[in-house]
C-alpha cells in the first residue's frame, strides 16, 4: 500500500501533502526529515531513500519497514512512502505516470501550476491513487477520467456564477511561467519501461 | 465586499515572505469570518483556503463542521472540494462524521458518476468502524456498478472499509471473488491489487483464489498487474507447496522473456520468498536468480543497484555459496557513494558473513569509520544540484555529508559489533584480532556506540580465558591514554560519542585479571590521578574498585616472597592509594563516595598496620591481631608469626574469592527453590493492615507504635552484637561465606578502632526516631505506616545459600586463578592460537540433582547443546567452584518473616554504614 504521497520544491516547501494511513506524529517534522535526507543527494545516485535515522521515523506510524520512493523534477521532488506490498520499480514508474499526468492536465506543468492549483492536483492524484491503492495507471485513461471531471466542475461553477469569467477550476494560468517540466519528462526514461 | 480567494491567498502568501505568521493569522481571521457566512461558494473558498494551509503546517480541525457543510452542498464544484477538505482534515476520531453517514449514503447512490466517485474516493480516507458497517452493503452493490470507473473505486473503497469493519470481507467476499472475471482490466487490476492487500494479513484464507490468479497470470499482459499476481503469490507459496510446482515453468519463462525489469525483479523476488530455489530443480532457477541480481548489481543504474542488494539479503540464508563469487562486488557496493545502497550492502554483507571473511569484512567496514569520508564531497553534490536545477545553489550548502552522520556511524558500529558476536562469537577465529577491533571502534566510532563495546569487551575476556593478558594490556593502554579520555569529556560529548564507557571496561578488565598488569604504578596513576577523577561517576566506581584489585594483587604478590626491602616500596603505594583516593571521599556522587569510603578505611588500616611492621617476626601487635583468624591468611606456616605484615592480605581475598565466569543465562531459574519458601504468598499479609485501618484512630496509632517497637526490639536481640557485630553482613546477605565471614570479623575489628563513626550514626538514628515520632502527631504530614513497618532488614530471616566445600582460605594463594606468575595457557603468541569460548556459562550443578524444577537440563536451548558437543569447550564450571547447596542450617519457617527494607542512613561525619541500629537501643 502507499502511505503517502508528497510532493515539496528543492527549498522543503511542501506543494502536496497526502497521507493514506493516519500519521501519529505531526506531518511537518516528517516532511522535514525527508527533505533533508533527499535534498543533499546528487541526481547519479538511487531514487530510494534508505537512512538509519529513517526507520524509527517512518515506523513509527506503520509496523513494517517502509520505504520512500522519490523523483525529482526540476524544482520539485515527488516522494512516495509505500510498503513491502508495492514493487519499487513500479512505484518509479508510477511517480513517471502521476507526472505525465500532470504535464496533460496543465499543458507543460511547471512548479507554478501545482502552487496555484493544488486542488486541481489532488483531483489528478485522486485518479491515480485511491485510499493508497492504485487505481489506474494508464495515462491516457487518466487524463480522460480528469477532463471529465474538470469539465463537470467548470460546469457547476459556470451554472453557480453566470456572470465569472473562468476565475475557478481550472482558470487561467499565471503569465511568469518557469521551466516546464515537461521537457524533462520526456527525457526521463521509466526504469521499467512499461 | 472583497474577498480572498485561494489564488489570492497563495499571492500575499508569496508576496509577504518576510512576515508570514502575521499574514496568515489575519487571513485565518478572515477564513474564521468567511466559513460563518450563508454564502456557500465563500464559505467553500474559505474551506479550501484552509486546506491549503493544512498543507503548511496549521491545524484545521476546528473547522471540521463547516467541511461537513460544504460536502453536503449539491454543486459539484463545491462537493469536490468538501470532500478534500474533509480527505485531508478528518481524523478517525472527528466527531462530526458521524454526520457524514447519511451524506455519503446519499452521493454513493447519486445519478451522477462525478458525484460517486468523490464520494467513494472519499470515504475510502475517512471510513471509520461505524461508516463502514453502514456503508458495506451500499458498496457491496456497488462492487455490480454498471460504470468500470465506478466498479474500479468501489472495490478499492471497499478494502477501506474492510481495514476498519472486517466483518464486511465476510459478506462481499462472494462478490470480491466475482470481480477476478470482471471483464473490464481496471476492475480486474483493483482487485488483483486488494486480494495482493489482504492476502498479506491472512495468507491462508485466500490459497483458494490461486486457480484464478493462476489464469490471469498465464493470460494477462498488464505489467502493473502481473507484478501484484506475482507479489500476491510470493506471499500465498510458502502456505501452500503444490503452488511452487506449478508456477515455476511461467514465472522461469517470464523471467527469460519479459523486457520489463520491474516485472523481472518481482518474478526473481518471489522466486526467493516464495521458497522455489529449494530442492534440486530449485538450484538451477536460484543460479540464473543470482546471475541477473548480479547482473543488476553490474548495472549503471543505482536503482538497479538498489533493488538487487535487496533481493539478494533474502537469497543469502538458503544459497550463501552462490553468492561467494560476487563477494568482492557486493564489498565494492559497501563504498559506494551512495548511502541508500551502502545500507542495503551492509545489510547483505552482515549476512554474508563467515568465518573466512569476518576479518576482512571487519577490517573494511572500520577503515570506513576511521577515514573521513571524501567519495561524497561537497564538491560532487554542489556541481550535481547545480546541473539538476540551474539557478538554484543554496542547497549546494552541505556541511556534512550524510555517510559521516552520528546516526550512520552508529548503525555502521553497532553491525561490526552485531556480525562479530553473532552466535557467541562463531565466527571470531583470533580473539586478539577482536578485541584489538574493539579498542580501535572506541577511538574511530565517534558514535554513541559506548555501551555495547563496553559489553562486548567484558564478555570475550570472561569467556575467552587466552585473551585475557591481552585484554589487560589493551586496557591498561587505553587507560593511560589522557587523550581518548579528554576527548569524550562530559561536558562536551553529549551524545555519548566519546565512547567513555569503554574505560569502565578497561578499568574492569585490569581490575578483575590483574595478574596480567606488568606496572602496577603506572596503572595506579591512570586509574587514580587526573583526568581520571573528571570522568563519570559509575566509571570512578569501577577505577576506584579495580584500583583496590590491582592493589591486593600487588600486596599478595609481595608477601609471597617477601624481603624486608620490599617494605619502603609498599609503604610508598600505599601513601599513593591513600593520596589518590582521598579526595573522591569528597565526590558529590554517592557511590563514589562510598567506595572511597571504605578503601580509605581499609588503607588507613593497612598503613597502620606497616607502620607497626617491624623486621624481626614478633609477637608486639597491640591491635589484636594475633588473633587465629588472621592465622588463617598466611599461607607459609599457620602457627608462626608471617615474615611480612599481615595487612598485605587484607585485601586480597575481598576481591579474589570468586573466579569471574560466565552465567549461563538460564542459571537463575534452574537455582531450586528452597523447601518451605512459597513464593505465592504474601510477604506482608494483607488482612493485618486492612484491620489496622479499621481501628479507632488514635489506638490505631499507639498499636503500630507498640508494634514498631516489638519489632525493633527483637532487630536489637537478632542483630545481638550487632554494635561490633558484623554491621556489613546486610549488604551482602545473599551469600556469605566461610572466608566473607573472615572478612567481616576483619571489618568489625577495623570498625571498633573509630567507635566515634558508630556513636554518631547512633545520634542521627536517635534524631530521625525523634523526627518520626514528631511527624506522628502532625496531622498535615502523611506518611505510609506500612512502609514504616518494613524499615529495619532483619538478615537471620533472609533466606541464604551456604557454599560448602569451599578451599581453605590459607590455599587462596596457590590456587591457579591467583597465581602471579602467568597462567600455563597464556603462551607467547602464536600466529593463530586455540581459543576455548566459554560459550554456555555457569549453571548452578546443584540444579540438577534438585527436584523441584521439574526439567533443569531440558530448559537448555538445544542450541547450546549442539555448540557444546561440536566444539572442544572448556568445563563450564571450574573445578574449584563447588556446587551450590541448599541451605540447612539457616533455621526458616514455612513462611519467611516479611522483607523489610532498610532505610540507608549516612553518618555524615565518617560516611560508615551502620545498619541494624535502631533507635530503641539507645
Amino acid at each position: 500500500m502507499i502511505h503517502s504521497v508528497l510532493i515539496f520544491n528543492t527549498s522543503g516547501v511542501p506543494r502536496l501533502t497526502k497521507f493514506y494511513t493516519p500519521l501519529r506524529s505531526e506531518s511537518q517534522p516528517l516532511i522535514r526529515k525527508i527533505f533533508s535526507l533527499i535534498s543533499p543527494r546528487p541526481a547519479s545516485l538511487c531514487n530510494f531513500l534508505d537512512a538509519p535515522e529513517l526507520q524509527s521515523f517512518l515506523g513509527s506510524k506503520i509496523g513494517e519497514e517502509v520505504r520512500v520512493v522519490y523523483r525529482n523534477y526540476a524544482t520539485l521532488y515527488f516522494v512516495f512512502v509505500v510498503d513491502g506490498a508495492e514493487s519499487e520499480l513500479g512505484i518509479l514508474d508510477l511517480i513517471q505516470v502521476f507526472v505525465e499526468s500532470l504535464d496533460r492536465a496543465f499543458e507543460n506543468v511547471c512548479e507554478l501550476d501545482l502552487v496555484f492549483h493544488f486542488d486541481d492536483v489532488h483531483h489528478i492524484l485522486g485518479e491515480l491513487i485511491q485510499g493508497g491503492l492504485v487505481l489506474e495507471t494508464n495515462v491516457d485513461e487518466i487524463s480522460e477520467a480528469v477532463q471529465t471531471s474538470q469539465q463537470t466542475r467548470k460546469e457547476s461553477f459556470m451554472t453557480a456564477n453566470p456572470l465569472a469569467l473562468g476565475v475557478g477550476a481550472g482558470g487561467p494560468r499565471s503569465s511568469t511561467l518557469q521551466t516546464p517540466l515537461g521537457w524533462l519528462t520526456n527525457k526521463l526514461t521509466g526504469v521499467g519501461a512499461r | 465586499m472583497w474577498e480572498r480567494n485561494l489564488q489570492d491567498l497563495i499571492r500575499g502568501l508569496r508576496a509577504s515572505k518576510k512576515d508570514e505568521s502575521k499574514f496568515i493569522a489575519k487571513a485565518m481571521d478572515e477564513i474564521r469570518q468567511e466559513v460563518r457566512t450563508k454564502d456557500m461558494e465563500l464559505k467553500a473558498a474559505a474551506v479550501l483556503k484552509l486546506t491549503y494551509l493544512e498543507m503548511m503546517g496549521y491545524d484545521m480541525s476546528w473547522a471540521s463542521f463547516y467541511v461537513v457543510e460544504v460536502m453536503s452542498s449539491p454543486r459539484f464544484h463545491l462537493k469536490s472540494m468538501g470532500y478534500l477538505a474533509a480527505a485531508q482534515s478528518f481524523e478517525q476520531d472527528t466527531d462530526v462524521l458521524m454526520l457524514t453517514t447519511n451524506l455519503l449514503k446519499k452521493d454513493l447512490t447519486a445519478a451522477t458518476p462525478s458525484d460517486v466517485a468523490v464520494a467513494l474516493n472519499g470515504l475510502s480516507q475517512i471510513v471509520t468502524p461505524d461508516l463502514g458497517r453502514d456503508m458495506t452493503p451500499t458498496l457491496i452493490a456497488m462492487l455490480n456498478h454498471s460504470r468500470a470507473n465506478i466498479r474500479k473505486r468501489a472495490v478499492l473503497a471497499f478494502y477501506k472499509v474492510v481495514l476498519k469493519y472486517p466483518e464486511a470481507l465476510e459478506l462481499g467476499f462472494s462478490r470480491l471473488k466475482e470481480k477476478l472475471e470482471d471483464p473490464d482490466p481496471g476492475v480486474l487490476c483493483a482487485t488483483v491489487n486488494v486480494f495482493c492487500e489482504l492476502s498479506r494479513q491472512n495468507p491462508r484464507d485466500y490459497l483458494s483464489l490461486a486457480p484464478q490468479l493462476f489464469h490471469i497470470m498465464t493470460t494477462s499482459s498488464n505489467n502493473w498487474m502481473l507484478i501484484k499476481i506475482i507479489k500476491l503469490f510470493g506471499v500465498l507459496c510458502p502456505h501452500e507447496p503444490r503452488l511452487v510446482k506449478k508456477l515455476l515453468p511461467p514465472i522461469t519463462d517470464l523471467i527469460s522473456t519479459t523486457p520489463a525489469i520491474s516485472l523481472l525483479y518481482e518474478c526473481v523476488h518471489t522466486c526467493i520468498i516464495g521458497g522455489m530455489l529449494e530442492g534440486a530443480s530449485g538450484y538451477s532457477l536460484a543460479k540464473t536468480c543470482v546471475t541477473k541480481l548480479a547482473a543488476f548489481l553490474e548495472d549503471s543504474d543505482q536503482n538497479l543497484k538498489y533493488i538487487a542488494l535487496l533481493a539478494l539479503v533474502k537469497i543469502v540464508p538458503s544459497h550463501p555459496h552462490l553468492l561467494a563469487e560476487y563477494e568482492s562486488r557486493i564489498l565494492t557496493s559497501i563504498d559506494d557513494q551512495d548511502l541508500s545502497i551502502r545500507m542495503r550492502a551492509l545489510d547483505l554483507i552482515s549476512a554474508m558473513v563467515n568465518r573466512d571473511n569476518l576479518q576482512s569484512i571487519v577490517q573494511q567496514l572500520l577503515s570506513h569509520l576511521a577515514m573521513p569520508d571524501s567519495s561524497l564531497g561537497t564538491t560532487v553534490t554542489a556541481a550535481q544540484s547545480l546541473q539538476s536545477a540551474p539557478g538554484r545553489t543554496t542547497t549546494a550548502k552541505n556541511p556534512m555529508s550524510p555517510t559521516q552522520s552520528t546516526s550512520y556511524r552508529t548503525t555502521l558500529a553497532s553491525r561490526i559489533l552485531q556480525i562479530a558476536s553473532a552466535d557467541v562469537y562463531a565466527n571470531v577465529t583470533d580473539f586478539e584480532w577482536y578485541l584489538s577491533v574493539l579498542f580501535d571502534l572506541a577511538y574511530v566510532a565517534k558514535a554513541p556506540v559506548g555501551p555495547a563495546i563496553r559489553d562486548q569487551l567484558v564478555d570475550v575476556s570472561i569467556r575467552v580465558p587466552q585473551v585475557r593478558r591481552y585484554a589487560v594490556s589493551l586496557s591498561v593502554k587505553l587507560l593511560g591514554d589522557d587523550t581518548f579520555i579528554d576527548n569524550g569529556r562530559a561536558d562536551d560529548d553529549v551524545d555519548g560519542s566519546g565512547c567513555q564507557e569503554v574505560l569502565w571496561a578497561g578499568a574492569l578488565l585490569c581490575g578483575e585479571f590483574c595478574e596480567h598488569i606488568t606496572d602496577v604504578r603506572k596503572v595506579l596513576a591512570a586509574l587514580l590521578q587526573p583526568p581520571a577523577t573528571n570522568l563519570s561517576p559509575e566509571i570512578i566506581s569501577v577505577y576506584l574498585q579495580s584500583a583496590a584489585k590491582i592493589f591486593s594483587h600487588w600486596a599478595a604478590d609481595c608477601a609471597s616472597h617477601w624481603v624486608e626491602d620490599l617494605l619502603p616500596d609498599v609503604k610508598e603505594l600505599v601513601e599513593f592509594m591513600v593520596v589518590g583516593v582521598t579526595p573522591l571521599t569528597a565526590s558529590s556522587d554517592i557511590e563514589v563516595q562510598e567506595r572511597a569510603a571504605n578503601i580509605l578505611q581499609l588503607f588507613g588500616f593497612i598503613r597502620a598496620d606497616l607502620a607497626a611492621h617491624r623486621p624481626k617476626p614478633a609477637p608486639q601487635y597491640v591491635n589484636g591481631f594475633a588473633d587465629p583468624s588472621t592465622a588463617a591468611f598466611d599461607p607459609a606456616a599457620p602457627d608462626a608469626e608471617p615474615l611480612f605484615p599481615k595487612s598485605m592480605y587484607l585485601l586480597h581475598p575481598l576481591f579474589k574469592a570468586y573466579a569471574l565466569n560466565p552465567v549461563a543465562p538460564e542459571a537463575q531459574a534452574s537455582i531450586p527453590i528452597p523447601e518451605g519458601l512459597d513464593l505465592d504468598a504474601w510477604i506482608v499479609p494483607q488482612a493485618r493492615s486492612v484491620a489496622d485501618g479499621g481501628a479507632d484512630d488514635e489506638s490505631d496509632i499507639k498499636g503500630k507504635k507498640k508494634e514498631k517497637r516489638d519489632k525493633k526490639g527483637k532487630g536489637k536481640e537478632k542483630a545481638g552484637g550487632s554494635k561490633n557485630g558484623k554491621p556489613k553482613a546486610s549488604e551482602d546477605a545473599a551469600g556469605p561465606s566461610e572466608d566473607r565471614r573472615a572478612v567481616e570479623a576483619e571489618l568489625a575489628r577495623v570498625r571498633t578502632y573509630h567507635p566515634s563513626a558508630i556513636v554518631e550514626s547512633l545520634t542521627s538514628f536517635q534524631l530521625k526516631a525523634k523526627r518520626l515520632e514528631e511527624m506522628r502527631d502532625d496531622p498535615y504530614y502523611i506518611f505510609d505506616d506500612r512502609l514504616k513497618r518494613n524499615d529495619f532488614v532483619d538478615i537471620d530471616s533472609i533466606p541464604v545459600v551456604r557454599l560448602d566445600g569451599l578451599p581453605p582460605l590459607s590455599q587462596d594463594g596457590d590456587s591457579p586463578h591467583r597465581v602471579s606468575t602467568p597462567p600455563s595457557i597464556s603462551r607467547p603468541r602464536t600466529p593463530q592460537p586455540q581459543y576455548t569460548i566459554i560459550r554456555d556459562g555457569e549453571m548452578p550443578t546443584s540444579s540438577t540433582a534438585a527436584t523441584t524444577p521439574p526439567a533443569s537440563t531440558e530448559t537448555t536451548p538445544s542450541l547450546l547443546r549442539k555448540v557444546t558437543s561440536d566444539r572442544p569447550v572448556a568445563p563450564p564450571a571450574l573445578s574449584s567452584f563447588p556446587p551450590y547447596d541448599a541451605d540447612v542450617d539457616v533455621p526458616r519457617t514455612s513462611t519467611p518473616d516479611p522483607i523489610k527494607v532498610t532505610r540507608v542512613k549516612k553518618a555524615t561525619g565518617k560516611k560508615k554504614r551502620t545498619k541494624d541500629v535502631t533507635p530503641a537501643e539507645l
